[in-house]
């Protein structure tokens, strides 16, 4: 049954059902297209977030072991080594080159680019790029850091040692 | 008339989570200490962490409402329902909001397509989805019992983004408040339990009040709906008078 407020239809006249009811149908037509649009489009986004990058998110990286465990697997695919900076890290020309640890297996990056203001020794980070050719070094170009899941007082003593 | 949907209840509560929004401003901002390695950083946390776990909860109260409605069909688990996932809709986008301007600084990125990320951009998505078909210009019955089937999937959506960082490799860290003794300061985790209360308590009182204005809603497209009717009644009935008659054009709507 056809209940749309009828405030428009006032000239209309008193046979014409049919075609006050068509035009209802019409308007509620263009609201429910948008709407379905709108479903439609979210329904769109979520399957794009869903094949195009939980595939990836999965294997977001790959611990500094398993990366060198995969070693011949990996080739010189690009992918993401976790691991823990552990030394110092040193220039090489426009790279910087340091160690990570993951699991008691090194490996030694060859940054290229920005570091994180975080980056320092002692602090997970995950690093972008691939094995080089000869499978001694990872070549990285991207860092970020990977923040952990401890929290604890910058200066212990000046809250005291609450509970 | 009460032209509010306050009452002397919902009056007291406002106030008390006033007031522990000020509590949590003072241990968030002052009281508690900085990181040892995020600096002042850490404190996006009090904000993050307690959004994140009330849009949960809300998500949850959507699915056992939905759930509920499925099983009653009554108005009370619809109104429950939506209202419930308006709130959370609302405390994830802060959620994420906060983690971005907390992800910049620490990680270097203010976003990253890990495991955890994409699962609660896409739980977003179904949140927005969801308040999408709570809004379909089709008849009431219809679209609440479409809702409900929707809202059922916040369940199994909103596990995964949950146990996300435990079963993959997620530059977002683990949880850390699951064990008996907690990788946190003391005075941090006060502070982080004083936001869990207070974002619960706003999450009740915005849901008293949500839960009003729907219900009146729903009262105002019911009103809608009758006088739509008693014109359609009128009309026929001037119409059949008029067509006896010389063919005269009857006032639309008139008796009404």
């Amino acid at each position: 049954m056809d209940v749309t407020p009828r405030l428009a239809d006032a000239d209309a006249d008193p046979d014409a059902d049919g075609r006050t009811s068509a035009r209802g149908g019409r308007r509620r037509g263009g609201r429910g297209l948008l709407s379905v649009g709108i479903v439609v489009l979210l329904l769109g986004a979520a399957g794009f977030l869903l094949v195009k990058q939980l595939g990836d998110a999965t294997v977001y990286y790959r611990n500094a072991d398993a990366a060198v465990r995969d070693k011949a697997e990996l080739g010189d695919r690009r992918f993401r080594i976790q691991g823990t900076f552990v030394g110092s890290k040193r220039d090489v020309g426009n790279a910087v080159a340091f160690t990570i640890a993951f699991n008691g297996v090194k490996v030694p990056i060859l940054h290229t680019g920005s570091e994180p203001a975080m980056f320092r020794p002692g602090i997970p980070v995950v690093a972008e790029g691939r094995w080089s050719a000869d499978g001694t070094t990872f070549l990285s170009d991207r860092i970020d850091v990977k923040h952990s899941e401890t929290y604890r007082a910058k200066n212990p003593g000046r809250v005291g040692n609450a509970p | 008339m009460n032209e509010t949907t306050a009452s002397p209840a919902t009056r007291v509560l406002g106030l008390v989570t006033a007031a522990g929004f000020a509590a949590l401003l003072a241990f968030a901002l002052v009281l508690s200490p900085a990181d040892q390695v995020q600096g002042e950083l850490v404190r996006i946390m009090y904000v993050h962490v307690p959004t994140a776990l009330v849009a949960f909860v809300a998500f949850g109260v959507t699915v056992a409402a939905s759930v509920g409605y499925l099983v009653r069909r009554t108005e009370w688990w619809d109104l429950v329902a939506h209202a419930s996932a308006e709130i959370g809709a609302v405390l994830l986008a802060a959620t994420l909001v906060t983690g971005m301007l907390w992800g910049r600084p620490t990680w270097g990125v203010y976003w990253t397509w890990d495991a955890r990320l994409t699962t609660t951009a896409l739980l977003f998505v179904l949140a927005l989805g969801y308040l999408a078909v709570r809004r379909l210009p089709v008849e009431r019955e219809r679209r609440t019992r479409l809702a409900a089937v929707v809202g059922l999937l916040f369940g199994p959506t909103g596990v995964v983004v949950r146990y996300a960082t435990e079963w993959w490799n997620t530059l977002h860290q683990k949880s850390t408040i699951t064990t008996l003794d907690p990788k946190i300061d003391g005075l941090m985790l006060f502070t982080l339990m004083l936001g869990f209360a207070v974002f619960a308590l706003l999450y009740v009182w915005l849901m008293i009040h949500r839960f009003r204005v729907l219900f009146l809603e729903h009262r105002v497209e019911d009103l809608a709906l009758d006088e739509a009717i008693a014109e359609r009644r009128a009309e026929a009935a001037s119409a059949s008078a008029s067509a006896s008659a010389t063919g005269a054009r009857p006032p639309v709507g008139a008796a009404s």
